[in-house]
C-alpha cells in the first residue's frame, strides 16, 4: 500500500516537473505572448470595427463578440498540444527527455495539462477583455450572467479540443502534420458533418464542434457576423447546455485516454 | 556477483520476422570500460535503447544495477547517464533551463542542481555558455551539452551510442578526453561504436555485435594476443648490409627475415619468451637497435575476422 501511494506521488511530482517544463517551452517559444496577444486583441477590435458600426444590446455584443471563439481555441489547441507527442520523436528529443527516472504516463500528462493551461489562459483572457468592455459599454449591472456559462462551456470545449489534438499528436509522426490535421478536423471536418446532418433535419448533437455552439447560443440574441452556414446550423438546431457539455467532456475523456495510451507505447 | 549491466537472451523483432537482436546476453562487471562494436546495423543502438528504457524488448530482460528496465524503469534509470545517437536539444532553451529541468527529475535539491550545472559544464568546457540558448551552440558544443546532461546527477554507469559521431577531429578528441576521465573516475561505461581506433584506446574490452547476435567478447589485452601473429618489426639506427642480415637469420629462434632498408621483420614461434630472447641476440650482435615492436594485428583485423559480410538492422 505504502509503495502504491508512494509511486502516486511520484507521478504526481514528475507530472508537476513536466508541466512547469512545458509552460517554460512555450514562454520561450513566444507562443503564449503571441496567443494571449490575440486573446486580447481579438475583442479590441470586435469594438473598433464592429460594434462601432452596429450598436447592439449587451448579449448581442457578447455573442458577436464570441464568434472567434472557437478559432482562437483551435489555435491555442493547435499551438500548445500540436507538437506534445510527435515533436518529442520527430526532434530526438525524447532521447533526452525519456532515458531519466520517471514514467512517460507522468511526462504526458504534464505536457497535456501544461496545453490546457496555456489554452484555459487564452481562453479566459478573453473573457476578461470581452467582460471589461461589455461593462464599460453597457454598465457593469447589465454583464451577461449567461457570459459565465458560455465561458464554462469554452473551458470544457478547449478542453476537448487539447484532447483531440494530443491523441492526433499521439499518432502522427510530425508536428506540422499533427498541427494541421488538428486544425483541420476540427475547424472543417466536423463542422461539415454537421452542417451535413443538420440539413438532412437530423441534430448532429453527438459532433463536439456542434456542442461547442453553446459559447454563443447560451448568450442568446441573433449574435454572428452574418449570414453563412454556420448560422443556419444554429438556427435549426441548438445544443443543450447538459447535452452539449456531456458530449465535449466526453470527447474531452476518450480522446485524452487513447492519445495516452498511444503515447506511452510510441516507440522510435 | 551484480553487474552493473546484464542482458539475458535479449531478443527485438520488428515485424513478423525482422530479429534486431537475437539473443543477446551480456555482462558487464562494475567500473568496467566495454566497447560494444559492431557493424551498422547491427542491434548496438537497439540494445542501448532496451538498456535505458526507450524500448521494450520482445524477449528476454536487461538488467541496471540488478533492476529490470523494462518492469523498473524508474528505478532503473535512475543511477544511468545516457547519451543515445544525436539527440535533440530545445533550441529555444538555455542549457541552465534544460538541466535544471532534468536535474529535479533526478530529484537532486535545487542549490544541488545549480551547482551540478556550473561543475558539469565545466567540465564539457561549456561555462561561458549556461545562459545563452542552445539553438546558437555548434554541434560540437551540442553533444557535450547532452554529455553534461547524461552526467549532471553523477550516475554510476554511462552508456553512450557513438558518442563522437558527427563530430570533427578536435570534437572527437574533447569528448575521448572526457570518456578517459570518466573512466579515471571509475566509472562504468558501455560505449557504442564503429570508431575501433577510440574503442582500442579507452576500452578494457570489446563485444562484438553482427545481425543481432553477440559474436566474440574479450579484453583489449586478449585480443592483442590472440592476434599475435609471431611477427616482430625492429628498426635498426642504419641500413642493413648483407652481412647484418646474415646474423640475424642466424639466430636460431628467427625462422625468416624481410629486410627492408633500416628496417626488419622478423618471424618466430610468437611465443614471448621467444621475443625477449631475440631481443637479448639482436643487443649482443651489437646491431644498434632503436626500436623493437611486436607487430600484433589490430583491432580492425580482429573486427573483419570476426564479422561475416551480410548486414542486418540498427
Amino acid at each position: 500500500m505504502a509503495t502504491s501511494a508512494q509511486s502516486i506521488g511520484a507521478g504526481v511530482s514528475e507530472t508537476w516537473l513536466s508541466f512547469r517544463f512545458e509552460l517554460l517551452k512555450h514562454l520561450k517559444r513566444r507562443r503564449l505572448f503571441i496567443v494571449a496577444g490575440l486573446a486580447i486583441v481579438l475583442p479590441l477590435l470586435f469594438y473598433i470595427y464592429y460594434y462601432k458600426q452596429h450598436p447592439a444590446a449587451a448579449n448581442d455584443f457578447a455573442n458577436t463578440s464570441l464568434t472567434l471563439m472557437n478559432v482562437l481555441i483551435l489555435i491555442s489547441a493547435a499551438m500548445f498540444a500540436g507538437d506534445a507527442v510527435c515533436g518529442e520523436f520527430e526532434k530526438k528529443t525524447s532521447l533526452l527527455l525519456f532515458p531519466t527516472p520517471q514514467k512517460r504516463s507522468s511526462i504526458f500528462a504534464g505536457k497535456y495539462i501544461g496545453a490546457l493551461a496555456a489554452t484555459f489562459l487564452v481562453v479566459s483572457l478573453y473573457y476578461l477583455v470581452l467582460t471589461l468592455q461589455t461593462g464599460q459599454l453597457f454598465g457593469w449591472g447589465n454583464i451577461p450572467a449567461e457570459l459565465g456559462k458560455s465561458f464554462a462551456a469554452a473551458l470544457i470545449y478547449s478542453t476537448a479540443a487539447v484532447s483531440i489534438v494530443f491523441f492526433v499528436s499521439s499518432v502522427l509522426k510530425r508536428s506540422m502534420s499533427a498541427t494541421i490535421v488538428g486544425l483541420l478536423v476540427l475547424l472543417m471536418v466536423l463542422p461539415i458533418i454537421a452542417m451535413i446532418l443538420t440539413q438532412l433535419n437530423h441534430e448532429p448533437w453527438y459532433i463536439v464542434t456542434y456542442s461547442a455552439n453553446l459559447i454563443t447560443s447560451v448568450l442568446g440574441g441573433s449574435g454572428g457576423l452574418g449570414g453563412g452556414r454556420h448560422e443556419d446550423v444554429v438556427r435549426q438546431f441548438t445544443p443543450t447546455f447538459a447535452k452539449g457539455m456531456a458530449v465535449m467532456v466526453g470527447y474531452a475523456i476518450v480522446a485524452l485516454a487513447a492519445g495516452m495510451r498511444i503515447a506511452v507505447r510510441k516507440e522510435d | 556477483m551484480e553487474y552493473a549491466i546484464r542482458t539475458e537472451n535479449l531478443a527485438k523483432t520488428y515485424g513478423k520476422t525482422f530479429k534486431a537482436l537475437d539473443g543477446v546476453s551480456l555482462q558487464i562487471k562494475k567500473g568496467e570500460v566495454v566497447g560494444y562494436v559492431g557493424p551498422n546495423g547491427a542491434g548496438k543502438t537497439t540494445t542501448i535503447k532496451i538498456l535505458t528504457g526507450l524500448i521494450r524488448p520482445t524477449a528476454g530482460h536487461a538488467y541496471v544495477n540488478g533492476i529490470d528496465v523494462a518492469a523498473s524503469p524508474r528505478d532503473a534509470l535512475r543511477t544511468i547517464g545516457a547519451l543515445i545517437e544525436v539527440p535533440g536539444v530545445y533550441d529555444y532553451l538555455t542549457p541552465h533551463e534544460m538541466l535544471t529541468y532534468f536535474g529535479r527529475v533526478y530529484g537532486m535539491r535545487r542549490d544541488l542542481v545549480d551547482r551540478r550545472i556550473k561543475e558539469t559544464l565545466e567540465l564539457v568546457r561549456l561555462p561561458d555558455w549556461e545562459d545563452k540558448k542552445a539553438g546558437a551552440f555548434s554541434t560540437g558544443m551540442l553533444r557535450r551539452l547532452a554529455i553534461a546532461k547524461a552526467i549532471l546527477h553523477k550516475p554510476d554507469i554511462l552508456i553512450l551510442d557513438e558518442p563522437v559521431l558527427g563530430l570533427d577531429p578536435k570534437g572527437i578528441m574533447e569528448v575521448r578526453e572526457l570518456l578517459r576521465q570518466f573512466r579515471s573516475e571509475g566509472m562504468t561505461v558501455f560505449l557504442s561504436s564503429h570508431l575501433l581506433s577510440e574503442v582500442a584506446e579507452i576500452c578494457d574490452s570489446v563485444i562484438f555485435l553482427d545481425k543481432g547476435k553477440v559474436v566474440s567478447s574479450d579484453s583489449i589485452e586478449g585480443i592483442g594476443q590472440r592476434m599475435d601473429h609471431g611477427v616482430v618489426a625492429v628498426r635498426f639506427l642504419r641500413p642493413l648490409s648483407p652481412q647484418d642480415t646474415e646474423r640475424l637469420r642466424s639466430i636460431d629462434l628467427i625462422k625468416s627475415v624481410d629486410v627492408k632498408n633500416s628496417t626488419a621483420r622478423l618471424h618466430y614461434d610468437g611465443k614471448p619468451e621467444s621475443s625477449v630472447q631475440i631481443l637479448k641476440s639482436l643487443v649482443s650482435l651489437n646491431l644498434d637497435v632503436v626500436s623493437f615492436a611486436g607487430e600484433g594485428v589490430g583491432l580492425e583485423d580482429y573486427y573483419v575476422s570476426v564479422m561475416s559480410d551480410e548486414k542486418g538492422v540498427n
